[in-house]
């Protein structure tokens, strides 16, 4: 699989001392990968360093193996793009806005950018100023995707956008990724990313935390137990097995989590007469915060 | 692989690789900047050529009085402000408008025009989705400096139209090959301007850094070649004025050598600034 994105100890420093160190990522062809980190984390200042907004301090970048400074506008020719702050001149209306971003891109067909609106709903004839926040996204998320970019780059795509358009936006990127397209979807919405994404990057605080697939952060992720035994047990058996801490007891009722294989945790279990046990795997949030805690990593 | 396949279009028209050319890039952000400013001529034609025009209007009224006037003025004075004579509706207009607020608002407003596009749109974010399009910078700039010179053209064509016609609809025989000089003569310094303000913009972010700093250099060049002129001491400073190189071409007539000093000064500070903004961050 051919990599679409790949940067190499990519840095951009501001004045101010934030921005991004030392980032490292490769992005391969078809795949959607989502790019999870809170505000400030350097999300933005990614993205905007890959379409030549902001030019590196030192590291580099290529996209489609071109360099992102030298042949940035045969890049940008490829993908669509959508910032983070979706704005334009906002005496103009929608329909205005994507013809002139049409021609900027060298045609004159909307049929593309017709088909998107429908599906969204987007009013393509008031001016910006007159719409909702929601509703200009929809007109960002179109002016992205109506030529069909080989690679979208979203950051913060469903901002503003009621739940009936967010569904219908994870729908469509599933269908552009059937279609193979490459997709770097930047994001602090954790079910959004784990509904959309093969594969996540952790950002944090200009640094990459961790790259996995969104599986493998599942399958290594502890398990949190809770436990209802019908005769008092002496939780030291739980507390003894490879992988489980934050053992607490509180009457006839232990919880722990489990990190790794549940076999002997279920060995262990199945010593005694169980009134009720609950098993749950923790949501992509708690993750989240494990590789913030330093608990994980790669 | 067919022609329009071999030049990365599928047959419906959609791009599918490979960016615009130059030339189709530039026309579109001159058409678009064109659009974005399609009333500026009327609002600032339309008001300044309003002001000539009722200065126009008024000369056959004030026309003895101005010239009795004008006996009582000291020569320095006449000198400094370009006035030798004051008896035709071509020189009242000139010494009331040309000399001093029709260069200066045009100047303003060319600065406001051709930085528009760069600062004013980096700091509304506009820039995050125009330069994710496949355009390069050198093209925005060049655009928007093409949509300054024609916006500045149509407003100073219709000032003269309405000057000529309040002249002469009160029979003030106002020459329109000389009040056409005059007026043509605005639109190099301007062009000068914007150049200048292009050049701030391609180092500086804030939109109001820009128009205030070119808004102060023009104003102190103003001062500069008056003082220049009234004082014998501070003349040599006068070649660094813009002014300086403007004159009166209603009074000493159209002069392409100075015409041509302030365009050319004013596209290379463009080029420096284009090359500028090319090299710097969009924050």
């Amino acid at each position: 699989m051919s990599a679409v994105i790949e940067t190499d100890a990519l840095t951009k420093l501001y004045r101010g001392g934030a921005g991004i160190r030392d980032l490292t990522l490769t992005v391969d062809r078809g795949e959607v990968f989502g790019f999870l980190g809170p505000n400030g984390a350097g999300k933005t200042t990614t993205i905007r360093t890959l379409l030549d907004l902001l030019h590196p301090t030192s590291g580099n970048a290529t996209i489609f193996g071109l360099d992102t400074r030298r042949c940035s506008r045969e890049i940008r020719a490829r993908v669509g793009n959508l910032p983070g702050d979706f704005a334009y001149e906002d005496r103009l209306t929608g329909e205005q806005l994507l013809r002139l971003f049409a021609r900027l891109r060298g045609t004159n067909d909307l049929t593309g950018a017709r088909s998107l609106a429908e599906r969204f709903k987007a009013d393509l004839n008031r001016p910006l100023r007159q719409l909702s926040r929601g509703n200009r996204q929809k007109i960002g998320i179109i002016q992205a995707l109506f030529h069909n970019p080989e690679l979208l780059i979203l950051d913060e795509p469903t901002t503003g956008l009621d739940p009936l358009m967010q569904e219908e936006f994870l729908q469509l990127i599933a269908e552009r990724r059937e279609q193979g397209t490459t997709v770097f979807l930047s994001s602090h919405d954790l079910p959004e990313v784990e509904r959309a994404c093969d594969r996540v990057g952790i950002i944090r605080a200009g640094r990459l935390a961790a790259i996995e697939s969104v599986d493998e952060m599942r399958a290594r992720a502890y398990r949190k137990v809770t436990l209802k035994l019908r005769e008092p047990a002496d939780p030291a058996e739980f507390a003894a097995i490879e992988g489980v801490d934050s053992l607490e007891r509180d009457g006839d009722e232990i919880t722990f989590r489990a990190l790794g294989p549940l076999d002997e945790v279920i060995a262990a279990v199945a010593r005694h007469q169980v009134a009720d046990l609950e098993i749950t795997k923790p949501s992509l949030e708690e993750l989240f915060l494990l590789y913030y805690d330093g608990t994980a990593g790669p | 692989m067919s022609a329009t396949e071999a030049s990365g279009r599928s047959r419906t028209g959609v791009l599918t690789a490979g960016p615009p050319s130059t030339w189709e890039s530039f026309r579109a952000i001159l058409a678009s900047d064109l659009h974005f400013h399609r009333a500026s001529p009327l609002i600032w034609g339309g008001s300044l050529g309003a002001t000539c025009a009722l200065v126009a209007a008024i000369w056959p009224s004030v026309a003895d009085s101005i010239g009795r006037a004008m006996q009582g003025y000291p020569d320095s004075i006449k000198k400094a402000f370009g006035i030798t004579t004051l008896s035709n509706v071509d020189q009242y207009v000139d010494a009331e408008m040309l000399s001093l607020i029709v260069p200066l608002a045009m100047a303003w407003f060319a600065v406001r025009v051709a930085t528009r596009s760069i600062v004013w749109a980096e700091e509304n974010h506009h820039l995050d989705s125009l330069l994710a399009l496949p355009i390069s910078r050198r093209v925005l700039v060049a655009g928007s400096l093409l949509a300054t010179a024609l916006l500045l053209a149509a407003s100073l064509f219709l000032m003269w139209a309405m000057t000529l016609a309040a002249a002469t609809a009160v029979d003030a025989h106002a020459s329109a090959a000389t009040l056409a000089s005059g007026f043509a003569n605005v639109w190099p310094i301007s062009i000068a301007f914007a150049g200048f303000g292009v050049f701030l913009a391609g180092f500086l972010h804030r939109s109001a850094s820009v128009v205030g700093i070119a808004g102060g250099t023009l104003v102190a060049m103003y001062v500069i070649d008056l003082v220049g002129k009234i004082s014998p001491d501070l003349k040599p400073f006068r070649v660094l004025s813009a002014f300086r190189w403007y004159g009166s071409a209603v009074q000493d007539g159209f002069d392409w050598g100075h015409a041509m000093t302030l365009t050319a000064a004013g596209l290379l500070l463009a080029v420096v600034g284009a090359e500028l903004f090319r090299r710097r961050d969009v924050l």
